[in-house]
């Protein structure tokens, strides 16, 4: 984990808010794994407002087409408040603090494709940040991967190409119609649950609250292992603030606080006080 | 130039109740777990001392999400002291804590005046602690902390009874600045024994959601940190060491060595950095180098000289 400030390549508009950074921070790519987040000044001096960095899951890390090292940082970055829209108002050259990156990445045995068929990637909007490097990793370790993505609208499935030209089976879904089938994503995936579970799946979810805690009911009905990308607003990131916490209860069924800086983002979804989200 | 007349480097240390730390910038209770997190991103033996996050004696969760907002030039916080308690502090923190090259204070907390006395009795007995700091200025539980700190006779009390139970190591207190004359709480504590003095502690604060109408923190009110708090903790810093022969540590939005000096020509002999770990992990490490750099520049031989300085 560094804390550097790298250059801006590039900010691209996806539509409907959301942005899509790439930014030259070669070490910090090269040292994330699935899942993992980065700490980002959203100004170019590091005591000026707004004073706390924000996280973002590290989307992608650009593999070089000939060597396959990474090269750089995606970030897909929403327009939600003070610190994002500072973010994406960036140019090309400037220059932000880096911390990263950081935090329990997806758990990816090296032998999991002798328990696991299908990996299912259950995306609602800009938790599609979350899946792309773990499908990536997935096909290496011979696990098949189907991305399930729902949104209000088309305009909130962004990035979708970049899973279908992995040549990922994808099954899209939005409220009012506009892509795919009109509903809710866990109807599709329930469906392919109800066919493919025994045959060993596991299910990984990043998405709104509701979205993850229906998924988990899922996952528990079906008895299948589900992890999920957890979001908090964040203080310092390295574990001291005690600031993120989520509401998670231990075996004996004991509440506890866990931090989704250190114990997450990444977490298994049954431990998961589901009845009280944080943010 | 010869070597005779190359200047020395300039004297940092500062003593706080007979202990010694190797220059004036420490790191704030709740802002810096127990170094080992920042260990990779600055050198931890750079600084003075690190303050550790509150430790009771039995375990405490703290208070359910969000606990955390931010603000302008600032932040809110409502912990609401999550700590593993103090065996596993001791048994599992401890040692790596003792391993760096800095001063280990450690923050104590309670919810009645017998558990203050029990944690500080037993982290006495504890090799490798250099100093205790009384938390009677907490706002974000609903009992003890901040509790004592309504009252300049209540914080005599709990300062008075802990000195007591405090038979190896230095005690500070750290004060709430949630009060109407800090002046009289500092004077109270050092009537009471306490060794040190610490201020300040957050100021309650809140923030509001306008759309779904509810408070942003779950505690509903949280402490208010960061530069935001900067002008009313250097003139509580200003009052109280005026009120005081004990020693006075500053903190409150302090994120440059600026800053720092600032609360050193008000009366402090030493500061505390928080909020600012958070945003910049390594800002305790750049203050203390700046403190040195104003010192040869100014041809300041000991850091000393600046404490209470304030030119009127």
């Amino acid at each position: 984990m560094l804390d550097r400030k790298a250059k801006i390549k590039s900010v691209g508009d996806l539509g409907a808010r959301n942005y899509l950074l790439t930014i030259a921070a070669v070490e910090q790519a090269r040292l994330t794994l699935p899942g993992q987040f980065v700490m980002v000044k959203c100004a170019t001096d590091v005591n000026q407002n707004p004073l706390l960095r924000r996280p973002f899951t590290v989307f992608d890390t650009h593999p070089n087409p000939r060597t396959g090292r990474p090269a750089g940082l995606d970030l897909l970055v929403r327009d939600v408040g003070a610190g994002t829209r500072r973010l994406t108002r960036m140019r090309p050259g400037d220059e932000v603090y880096i911390l990263g990156p950081q935090g329990r990445p997806f758990r990816l045995p090296s032998d999991m494709r002798h328990r696991v068929r299908f990996a299912c990637l259950v995306a609602g909007g800009v938790g599609i940040a979350a899946l792309l490097l773990l499908a990536r990793k997935l096909m290496a370790l011979e696990v098949t991967p189907v991305l399930f993505y729902g949104g209000r609208g088309v305009e909130d499935l962004v990035l979708r190409d970049r899973f279908e030209n992995l040549g990922i089976e994808a099954l899209y879904t939005t409220e009012d119609g506009s892509h795919g089938d009109r509903g809710a994503v866990t109807q599709p995936l329930e469906k392919f649950l109800s066919r493919h579970a025994r045959q060993g799946s596991r299910i990984y979810a990043c998405g709104p609250w509701g979205m993850m805690k229906a998924v988990n009911e899922l996952a528990l009905r079906h008895q299948i292992p589900c992890e999920v990308s957890l979001e908090a607003r964040m203080g310092c990131s390295l574990g001291a603030c005690m600031g993120c916490v989520v509401r998670a209860r231990d075996d004996s069924g004991e509440e506890q606080f866990l931090r989704v800086c250190q114990e997450g983002p990444i977490m298994d979804s049954r431990i998961i006080d589901w009845d009280t989200p944080p943010l | 130039m010869t070597k005779r007349d190359a200047p020395r480097p300039p004297r940092l240390a500062v003593e706080i109740a007979g202990v010694r730390f190797k220059n004036p910038v420490l790191t704030a209770s709740g802002t810096f777990a127990y170094g080992v997190e920042f260990a990779h991103l600055m050198d931890l033996s750079s600084i003075g001392g690190i303050v550790v996050k509150g430790i009771s004696m039995k375990p405490i969760k703290g208070n359910p999400p969000p606990r955390i907002y931010e603000t302008a030039s600032g932040m809110l916080n409502a912990i609401g002291w999550q700590n593993s308690g103090a065996v596993e502090f001791v048994t599992q923190k401890l040692p790596a804590l003792k391993k760096i090259d800095t001063r280990i204070i450690v923050n104590v907390v309670g919810f009645s005046l017998d558990e203050y006395l029990e944690v500080t009795q037993f982290l006495n007995d504890c090799p490798g602690i250099a100093a205790l700091e009384l938390n009677i200025s907490c706002p974000n539980v609903h009992r003890g902390g901040f509790h004592f700190n309504k009252n300049p006779r209540d914080a005599y009390q709990v300062t008075h009874a802990a000195k007591k139970a405090s038979a190896h190591l230095p005690l500070w207190v750290k004060l709430s600045p949630n009060v109407t004359d800090i002046g009289e709480f500092a004077a109270a504590c050092e009537d009471a024994g306490a060794d040190a003095l610490s201020l300040v502690n957050t100021l309650v604060g809140m923030a509001v959601d306008a759309e779904t109408r509810r408070p942003r923190l779950r505690f509903v009110t949280g402490g208010l940190s960061g530069p935001a708090i900067k002008p009313i903790a250097l003139r509580m810093v200003w009052e109280a060491s005026r009120k005081v022969k004990i020693p006075v540590i500053g903190i409150g939005g302090i994120a440059t060595a600026s800053d720092a000096l600032e609360f050193m020509i008000a009366g402090a002999r030493a500061v505390q950095v928080g909020t600012a770990n958070f945003y910049n992990p390594a800002a305790s490490q750049q203050i203390a180098l700046g403190i040195e750099e104003y010192c040869r520049r100014h041809h300041m031989e000991d850091i000393n000289d600046l404490v209470g300085s304030l030119r009127i």
